[in-house]
């Protein structure tokens, strides 16, 4: 197939091992390699192609990547890890949030009391929950649930959590589960990784950048008041929560366990939760355990109080009154 | 009994304090978890606790509420004033006063003041109901006891409530003339267990008053449609979901 070109060397392409060889294979040859050399420049694109920001991303997420657990980190730490996630929310879904690590207050225990006679099913606390804690939209992430209960009747497997008629009806109470921040929660306790624990001021939080999403927490809650992350959370940028804090709504990623936190970006700056200050007909009572003058220690010391699966001996900080 | 209750609350937090890291004689939900710090409450706040006195009715100052806004997104303001308790809810306290701010509740209200319309016209109240005075109000509510307009609204000046002892509160007093006959109600209001708290867990208490839910003249809450969460978009279905609550 090689045949002598006529008049000096032959062209650099047609050459192959330094040998001179014919159109067909040099074409052939050329193609080959030019395909070739494009996949690679496909697959190494980051590393050649990438923008300026696409490189600061990259450098972001990865030290977000390698940063260890939100429990053992200094202050510098925790102040270098706030700026990341600040510049990668700006930068990815140009938003500006501001994600704060307010500690506990001292001297502050959180306890939540619900009315069962003053709550009619509104659902109130549950929208405001919501928009609050930025909560994935797709997937319908809620973590209150408002059960209608028969009147004299106390077993929630009985009750309907998805009413949609007018509420209240007649002949039923309402009764609403969330997060009871166990005094001794077993759910801290199953996570292998420690990425969930409990706060000085009775608050159980996830660092939702070192669970693993085993979901051993969610087997281990006897309330069901963890949620999973199947999907990357989905929220509207323009109902996007900016003011977060790091254990609380600030954003999830896939495949890890989020929980209500008492609002605790609020509620450690004397604020109440969103789900308290919703709440039109003023069932949720919230407050310092420590403070004799709270109000929550006045209900806990003048009305009837109980508790949910009190055998088990998990103690919440949620009680539940009547008038 | 109440009072008694309340001495025996302060000395749980007394003995809570002094006690120190002492747990052990604390029911299990007051224990604190590790790494918490028992220090007492701030002197700033006992300071407060013990310049409560039994005041007079009456403003003492008016003050915006921060982090809430009131139906329509406008601001409120509140006064703080002691909220003094007369005849039926004296029973219940004791000698109990408490520091309440009391959100402004004649802001509300769509004929105030009364003297808008009634300048220099007698008004009389009499044992019926007149067919042409304010149709827009059809009382449903004390009904019970064969009440007519003069047994709450004092008929010498319209902008005064009645109370059954002959005192006279202002519109911004409602509690008092609630408190004659739902003086559980009230003594809960009071302590923290009925009333919507509006401005933080922490410092200031501000919290409803009776005619910021309840309509004096129909106080039932309305019956509505709950509130229903964003519904799932099963886009791609197979990947299994979180049991829908």
């Amino acid at each position: 197939m090689s045949e002598e070109r006529p008049g000096g060397p032959p062209p650099p392409e047609a050459t192959l091992l330094g040998k001179p060889v014919g159109r067909r294979i040099a074409l052939k040859v050329l193609a080959t390699g030019v395909a070739a050399a494009t996949q690679a420049a496909a697959a190494c694109s980051p590393l050649t192609a990438e923008t300026e920001q696409e490189r600061e991303v990259r450098l972001l997420a990865w030290r977000e990547y390698i940063k260890g657990n939100y429990h053992f980190m200094t202050d510098e730490e925790k102040a270098e890890t706030i700026n990341r996630l600040e510049r990668l929310a700006k930068l990815q879904r140009g938003v500006d949030v501001k994600i704060q690590t307010t500690k506990a207050q001292p001297g502050v225990l959180f306890g939540y009391a619900f009315n069962i006679s003053k709550c009619k099913g509104f659902r109130r606390c549950v929208e405001a929950c919501i928009n609050e804690n930025n909560l994935d939209r797709r997937a319908a992430t809620q973590y209150i649930r408002i059960f209608e209960m028969e009147e004299g009747e106390i077993d929630l497997d009985l009750a309907d959590a998805s009413f949609e008629h007018e509420v209240p009806a007649e002949g039923h109470f309402y009764l609403g589960t969330q997060c009871f921040q166990c005094a001794d929660p077993p759910c801290t306790r199953v996570c292998p990784v420690g990425a969930t624990w409990q706060e000085p001021d009775g608050i159980v939080v996830v660092d939702y950048d070192w669970c693993i999403g085993c979901r051993y927490c969610m087997a281990a809650c006897p309330y069901w008041a963890r949620r999973f992350n199947w999907y990357e959370p989905e929220v509207p940028v323009e109902e996007l929560n900016p003011n977060q804090h790091y254990l609380g709504n600030r954003a999830r990623k896939k495949g890890v366990v989020e929980k209500c936190t008492f609002c605790i970006h609020r509620s450690r700056q004397g604020r109440l939760p969103a789900c308290v200050e919703a709440c039109p007909t003023g069932a949720r009572v919230f407050g310092n355990l420590l403070d004799p003058d709270s109000e929550i220690r006045w209900v806990l010391a003048h009305k009837k109080v109980f508790r949910l699966k009190e055998d088990l001996k998990t103690e919440p900080r949620f009680w539940y009154f009547t008038d | 009994m109440i009072p008694i209750r309340i001495s025996k609350t302060m000395l749980c937090l007394a003995a809570l304090a002094s006690a120190g890291c002492n747990q052990g004689n604390l029911r299990p939900w007051e224990r604190l978890p590790p790494g918490a710090t028992t220090t007492p409450l701030d002197s700033t706040t006992k300071a407060q606790n013990t310049s409560r006195q039994p005041g007079v009715l009456g403003a003492v100052e008016t003050v915006p509420v921060v982090g809430w806004t009131g139906p329509g997104g406008e601001s409120l303001s509140v006064d703080r004033r002691t909220a003094a308790m007369s005849a039926g809810p004296s029973r219940q306290f004791g000698s109990i006063t408490l520091t309440i701010a009391l959100r402004d509740s004649s802001a509300g209200l769509t004929q105030y003041p009364c003297t808008a319309c009634h300048q220099g016209r007698k008004i009389v109240m009499e044992n019926k109901r007149i067919k042409d005075a304010h149709q827009n109000i059809q009382p449903v509510h004390p009904k019970q006891i064969g009440s007519h307009c003069a047994t709450c609204h004092a008929s010498e000046n319209v902008e005064l409530l009645a109370l059954q002892d002959g005192q006279r509160a202002t519109m911004d007093q409602p509690y008092r003339l609630c408190a004659q006959c739902h003086f559980a109600q009230v003594a809960a209001w009071a302590g923290g267990a009925h009333g919507k708290r509006l401005d933080g867990w922490q410092g200031r208490r501000v919290v409803m008053a009776c005619p910021n839910c309840h309509d004096p003249h129909s106080p039932a809450l309305r019956p509505r449609i709950p509130f229903r969460a964003p519904q799932i978009e099963r886009i791609h279905s197979p990947i299994p979901w979180s049991p829908a609550p």
